[in-house]
């Protein structure tokens, strides 16, 4: 070794961090065919049990029969499930199916041998008992459960080989107003969730046959939300129908569906008949219907009243005044969330993609901005929010572009880093949160933003074709924010602009209600107890109860820096039924909201179950059950038992979700390899030097 | 090419070269010595500590033990078979049925550590697995075989009882991305 090249072989030691890079230099360039050793190997937390149909021997098969019959803003929707056995054995189906989170299911009933049972509510327990004792007896039985607010089980005991069973499960639910029109979404399918947490320990999956994933400390009913799911696109797969009868009382400038192509026939004044083209659909999306009257100015207050078992009943909508005189607000800081999970893959990312890149061309010099993006891992443009100057959208541009999905989806870290507001700025903090919301561990997350919403507020996108809706409801709701759904791509500019406007500032704050009777106060039982801010395009929903009925209404509240007040006479209302399980339905999400709801605290379970019992709703302490009296089964026939697969909603992609084969290959002897080379490399060009 | 650049690539070629080796000796390393760790985890896990960490901070839970008498293999086997995990030792495919039930367990190993034994494994090898009760499974080797990555319904929960231990293939792979894994399949045995 010459005395010339010592300063740079004593430069060794201090170079270490030059080695690392060469180091990765090199694996840059040597595994580019190959791929990242770590990304390789690294798996979803998602994955596909593959039950070709044909693997579930002993389910039964199954198709749905959907009849919504519209009258104003109120919707009273008829399930019907027809298990068909197939098969020689006397059979049991279990069926994990969605239902919008604010239906309020009030009645089963069981079409089994040519009779008609009307199902009756019990406490959850107790119901499960009737049916299992029904079940174990040789009875025909049916059960409905609530898993979450919109995601039910039907369980059918004793189907006789050959023969169908019909479920038959109804629920009233009153529909949203938004931007001038109605609209219903139909969940069709529970799209496969990621499950976080450990498993329980002991918890073996508690029914094997019923779901995919293992109960975990975050989502200790993991097996019941998470349907076995059907990788073959086989065609007879829970086919539905759907009929829709929309009474609207006015004529329509518009009936539109964004995700079916639909048939519709004007029947007479304001009443319209509405199916998919084509009849049969498959059930792997949601059913979205949007309806528009001719007239274009936007109703001021409805009212709709019921006098159930001696109680007067109503569900009032106002409409907040019109937001266009509200100035901008002078800069906000503006932070984008992006569920770059795996079932985000395909069309959703794509989506997602758009919908960042317009929010982007909206920002202004006065904006900040930051953008997230999380799977199994949080990961943020900015360490903190930038202004949203030309130089930070140009690198925002491109991070946008190269979002990819894939791996799991670890929304509390993501929701609380969003949340956190380490230097605030002073502008009005908005965080954009954008999901399909496959996760299992919902009430972690909305307790989460209403503990870190702090300053800021919370808006849901919600992305694909089968969003979660209990998610980006409630999470708006907790982060006193609003929700949108992006349908399809050609929607996206013209959904992230309307997000803007309401983004802009909410139109109505501080709401209170004052009920009147008369010249005095009125005792009403009103839900919710706090009315949350109004955002541009978003009616005011308020259901009451009161022993006797109010006849008029104050409401106070902010619009803009102004005070603001109206009030509404609630004299020849709308007669309309089923307004009373509205509102127990309401009264059931208000008590579960409250701080305490995560918990199974008791207080709060004998309001819920008391409500429940009482309006006859299915809940999360109460089911439906329908047992026919005589046993049909032999004592010596065996009964089997099936989980009813279904579809990966439309647009997942089943590799990307569930993954693949755990990778398993470490890369030590490439690297032994490469380090051999790389020696001999430096042993060759030192001995020509020399 | 001039000299002072020669020099520098070859000051960079052996920099790179040490550290590749460090790297890739690394590897086999780190997984021995994690198993022994974790095996003392596992015993007092069965002894009734509900969360045994091996190792201060680490996020990984032992799930069961899995013993080949013929090669001597003990292992213990982890929760979850993401690539953090993979390196400390084969781990149970979330979602496959947990050891202890009545149904598919499928547990993964990477092919040039922890499940490098698999390929010296025969048709009708005992191999045992031992739940978090303390009680042992019994099964023997009844078919080996390659399939290809995206082939998932080989973790199917609801599939007949057996045991399932997959690893990459081709054992001797220079690089870590293939698509393919080898797959051996065990019956239960009688208690």
């Amino acid at each position: 070794m010459s005395h010339a090249e010592s300063p740079g072989w004593l430069g060794l030691l201090g170079c270490a961090v030059w080695g690392r890079v060469s180091v990765s230099l090199m694996l840059a360039v040597l595994m580019l065919p190959t791929g990242p050793a770590e990304a390789a190997s690294e798996q979803t937390g998602l994955r596909l049990y593959a039950a070709d149909g044909t693997d579930f021997g002993s389910a039964p098969s199954l198709d749905t029969g959907v009849a919504i019959g519209i009258v104003g803003v109120i919707a009273r929707v008829q399930v019907q499930q027809r298990f068909r056995n197939p098969g020689k054995d006397w059979v049991e189906g279990v069926y994990v199916f969605p239902l919008p989170q604010n239906a309020a299911v009030d009645r089963l009933r069981m079409r089994y041998g040519g009779r008609l049972i009307e199902g009756e509510i019990q406490e959850r327990q107790q119901a499960r008992q009737t049916y299992e004792r029904a079940r174990d007896a040789g009875q025909g039985a049916g059960l409905v459960e609530q898993q979450r607010a919109n995601v039910f089980t039907t369980a059918v005991a004793n189907i006789p080989p050959g023969e169908t069973v019909s479920i038959e499960i109804e629920y009233q639910q009153d529909l949203a107003w938004q931007d001038g029109g109605f609209s219903l979404r139909l969940p069709l399918v529970v799209a496969p969730r990621y499950i976080p947490g450990a498993p329980i320990p002991g918890a073996a999956q508690g029914f094997p046959q019923h779901g995919w994933a293992r109960d975990t400390d975050q989502v200790p009913d993991a097996s019941k939300i998470t349907p076995p799911v059907s990788s073959s696109a086989d065609g007879d797969l829970n086919p539905v129908t759907i009929g829709v009868d929309l009474n609207a009382g006015l004529d329509l400038a518009e009936v539109v569906s964004t995700s079916h192509r639909i048939d519709v026939v004007r029947l007479s004044h304001g009443r319209y008949r509405v199916e998919p083209a084509g009849g049969k659909v498959p059930a792997d999306r949601d059913f979205v219907l949007h309806w528009r009257p001719v007239l274009a100015q936007q109703p001021g207050a409805a009212l709709f009243t019921e006098v159930w078992e001696g109680r007067h009943y109503g569900l009032l909508m106002v409409m907040p005044p019109h937001a266009r005189v509200l100035p901008r607000p002078v800069g906000r800081e503006l932070i984008l969330v992006v569920d770059t999970s795996g079932s985000m893959h395909g069309d959703s990312i794509r989506q997602a993609r758009a919908a960042l890149l317009s929010a982007l061309q909206q920002l202004g010099p006065e904006d900040r901005f930051n953008v997230i993006q999380f799977n199994n891992e949080v990961h943020a443009l900015f360490d903190v929010a930038r202004p949203a100057d030309q130089a930070h959208l140009r690198q925002a541009i491109p991070y946008v572009q190269g979002l990819q999905a894939d791996g799991g989806t670890e929304m509390l870290p993501a929701m609380r880093l969003a949340l956190r507001d380490p230097h605030p700025s002073g502008l009005l903090r908005q965080v954009v949160f954008l999901t399909d919301g496959a996760v299992g561990n919902e009430q972690a997350l909305f307790g989460a933003v209403a503990q870190d919403i702090g300053a800021s507020r919370l808006f849901t996108v919600g992305i694909g074709s089968a969003p979660n809706a209990l998610f980006m409801t409630r999470a708006a709701q907790a982060g006193r924010g609003t929700f949108t759904y992006i349908d399809n791509g050609a929607q996206v500019q013209d959904r992230i602009d309307r997000l803007f406007r309401q983004l802009s500032t909410p139109v109505l704050t501080d709401l209170q209600l004052r009920w009147r009777r008369g010249d005095g106060d009125a005792v009403v039982s009103q839900t919710p107890s706090r009315v949350a801010d109004l955002y541009a395009g978003e009616p005011l929903i308020v259901a009451l109860a009161a022993d006797s009925a109010p006849t008029q209404v104050q409401i106070a509240g902010r619009f803009g820096a102004m005070d603001w007040q109206q009030s509404a006479a609630l004299s020849g209302g709308a007669a309309a039924g089923g307004i009373h399980a509205l509102w127990a339905r309401r009264m059931i999400d208000d008590c579960l909201a409250r701080p305490s709801g995560g918990e199974d605290g008791e207080p709060l379970r004998q309001a819920v179950l008391k409500l429940a019992l009482e309006h006859r709703l299915v809940s999360r302490y109460t089911s439906l059950v329908a047992v026919e009296r005589t046993p049909s089964r032999p004592t010596d026939a065996e009964l089997k038992s099936g989980a009813m697969p279904v579809r990966l909603p439309a647009g997942w992609s089943a590799g990307a979700v569930f993954g693949r084969l755990p990778g398993t290959a470490t890369p030590a002897s490439l690297f032994l390899v490469l380090g051999l080379a790389s020696l001999a490399l430096a042993g060759v060009l030192r001995r020509r030097w020399r | 090419m001039s000299t002072a650049w020669r020099h520098r690539l070859a000051l960079l070629a052996l920099v790179g070269g040490i550290g590749l080796l460090l790297h890739g000796a690394y590897i086999p390393v780190k997984a021995w010595l994690a198993q022994q760790l974790l095996d003392r985890a596992w015993e007092r896990r069965l002894a009734g500590e509900v969360a045994a960490a091996p190792w201060p901070g680490a996020d990984m839970r032992p799930l069961a033990r899995l013993l080949q008498p013929r090669l001597g293999v003990t292992q213990v086997v982890l929760d979850g078979a993401s690539g953090r995990v993979l390196a400390f030792g084969p781990g149970h495919v979330t979602g496959s049925a947990l050891p202890g039930v009545n149904g598919n367990i499928v547990i993964s190993g990477h092919r040039d550590t922890h499940f490098r034994w698999l390929r010296d494994l025969h048709d009708g090898d005992l191999l045992l697995l031992e739940s978090d009760d303390g009680a042992t499974r019994r099964y023997t080797v009844a078919a080996t075989a390659v399939h290809h990555e995206t082939e998932i319904d080989l973790l199917d929960p609801l599939a007949d009882e057996q045991l399932r231990l997959l690893t990459c293939y081709p054992f001797d792979g220079l690089y870590p991305g293939t698509p393919l894994r080898y797959v051996v399949t065990a019956r239960p045995l009688a208690m």
